[in-house]
């Protein structure tokens, strides 16, 4: 990723290209898999295949505010003592945090499509539902706090801290259909418990849950580097004035 | 040193504090709306998000404090009990070894059907005898909203199992007989 | 709405927004790219991933 600074003019280098085409091929894939070749659920049937988007878009999007907390910590520690003022880590969470909002975005719209089919409505205020767009506008106001005009640092540290409070929110979300009774079933994949989905549909879940791994990632890196030239040219067009400004001030003297 | 643009305006410095200041009005107009939706859920969250729902048990334990308030009641579709006549379903549900007979008004929705589901049905009790599998009760569950309850459990059509699968020991030392298979 | 209709709708909303996500990154890329000035319109073309948002 440290790549892109020494390489001002593009957002692709030959390491993401092939990214990139590794993410295709990995959708293209998912999409077959979950589309085609899985079975159909022997009580929700087709709908079923909402699943392969919907779990994935929400572990992607808990793993996308995971950089962006860790980043924003190290920003908050570190910044003082990277020659660059602690950007990298600033640019990491921006990147992260912005991705994580399509996936939660991708998740409460294939959410309310799947519960019209199964549940029988779009949306109830349950506790799952409602922390989960809670954190979904948590973290809109992260990205719109991050475009209120500041200086670098100052702009920086509001957002680490704005990020690290909008984290407790994760683990609540995650844990809400255990702590309080919800319309929502329980986690399908949790870490030491036996999934309760059959093989084709397991491995189908995890394989779609690798190639949206890959895609977001994909775009982490773009869009860091989409930030990092935006700060270039801010600063180019700073260095562009101060210059003018000092010709201009010789000519008159 | 001035680093102000200089351009066709014609007082730049006032002209940058404006752009600036109409630029904070809206990032600041954003922000509140952010806030106050943020209040407004988290506002539903507390109102509706601790207690769900009620389980059959709890619902008719609670009966004399339920009676005449609307709130939601979770519990298994009993299969053999779902009778449908001129848009009336009548079912009884069940959790905790407690039965309770339902009237609902509403179409159900499609996974209505499977049997075993659980269904999570908004209404209130209404006084009544009821004939249910467990016996007669005073009252049955008046329900005008149902939303299936689906599990996290995923099989696919291609094995044999037909229905939803009771989670083990659900019938287990209840008063009551019913066949745990579809019927 | 039906379950194929709503699988149907739940993966085509889904590609659309992230293809859309793509894309826009590479065109404010290309977009920023410009106004710095580096490079030609050429470089920035076969510089930048004019291929990759279909690859997602």
């Amino acid at each position: 990723m440290t790549q892109v600074l020494g390489n001002k003019h593009m957002t692709a280098t030959p390491a993401t290209r092939v990214l990139g085409v590794v993410a295709l091929v990995a959708v293209l894939l998912m999409a077959l898999l979950g589309l085609v070749v899985s079975p159909a659920d022997v009580v929700q049937g087709q709908a079923v295949r909402m699943l392969y988007l919907h779990v994935p878009s929400i572990w992607i999007a808990y793993g996308a505010f995971v950089l962006t907390s860790l980043s924003s910590a190290l920003f908050l520690v570190r910044s003082s003592r990277r020659p660059d003022g602690g950007r990298h880590y600033d640019r990491l969470a921006g990147s992260a945090a912005e991705v994580g909002v399509v996936f939660t975005g991708i998740t409460l719209a294939t959410g309310m499509l799947w519960g019209r089919v199964t549940w029988g409505t779009y949306w109830q205020w349950d506790a799952r539902l409602t922390t989960t767009v809670l954190l979904f506008v948590t973290y809109l106001g992260y990205l719109a706090l991050r475009r209120l005009p500041a200086d670098p640092r100052t702009r920086g540290r509001r957002a680490a801290v704005m990020a690290l409070i909008s984290f407790v929110n994760v683990p609540i979300v995650h844990f809400s259909v255990d702590w309080w009774r919800t319309l929502h079933q329980k986690a399908s994949l949790s870490v030491g418990r036996r999934p309760e989905i059959t093989g084709e549909m397991y491995w189908t879940l995890l394989y779609s849950t690798l190639a949206v791994t890959i895609v977001a990632i994909w775009l982490i890196v773009h869009r860091y580097r989409v930030i990092r030239l935006e700060e270039m040219r801010d600063e180019e067009a700073l260095e562009a004035l101060i210059a003018s400004r000092l010709k201009e001030d010789d000519v008159q003297a | 040193m001035d680093l102000s643009p200089r351009n066709e305006v014609e007082n730049p410095g006032e002209f940058r504090r404006k752009v600036h200041r109409n630029r904070r009005w809206a990032v600041l107009a954003a922000t509140v709306v952010l806030i106050a939706a943020a209040g407004f859920i988290t506002a539903q969250g507390l109102r509706n998000a601790t207690l769900f729902f009620r389980n059959v048990d709890e619902a008719v334990e609670q009966r004399p404090e339920l009676v005449d308030r609307r709130f939601r009641i979770q519990g298994r579709v009993i299969p053999s009990t779902v009778r449908s006549e001129s848009g009336v379903t009548t079912f009884q549900i069940t959790h905790g070894c407690v039965v309770a007979f339902v009237q609902h008004t509403a179409d159900p929705p499609e996974l209505f059907t499977s049997p075993w589901i659980p269904v999570v049905l908004e209404g209130q009790w209404v006084s009544s005898q009821a004939q249910t599998v467990a016996g007669v009760d005073t009252h049955h569950f008046q329900s005008d909203r149902m939303l299936v309850k689906h599990t996290n459990e995923y099989a696919s059509v291609n094995e044999q199992r037909v229905s939803e699968k009771l989670p083990k020991g659900f019938l287990n030392d209840c008063a009551f007989e019913v066949s745990a298979s579809e019927s | 709405m039906s379950e194929v209709t709503t699988v149907v709708a739940g993966w085509g909303l889904s590609f659309i927004v992230v293809v859309t996500y793509a894309l826009w990154i590479v065109g404010r890329g290309k977009t920023v790219g410009r106004e710095l000035g580096i490079g030609g319109q050429e470089e920035l073309d076969s510089g930048s991933d004019s291929s990759t948002p279909a690859d997602v």
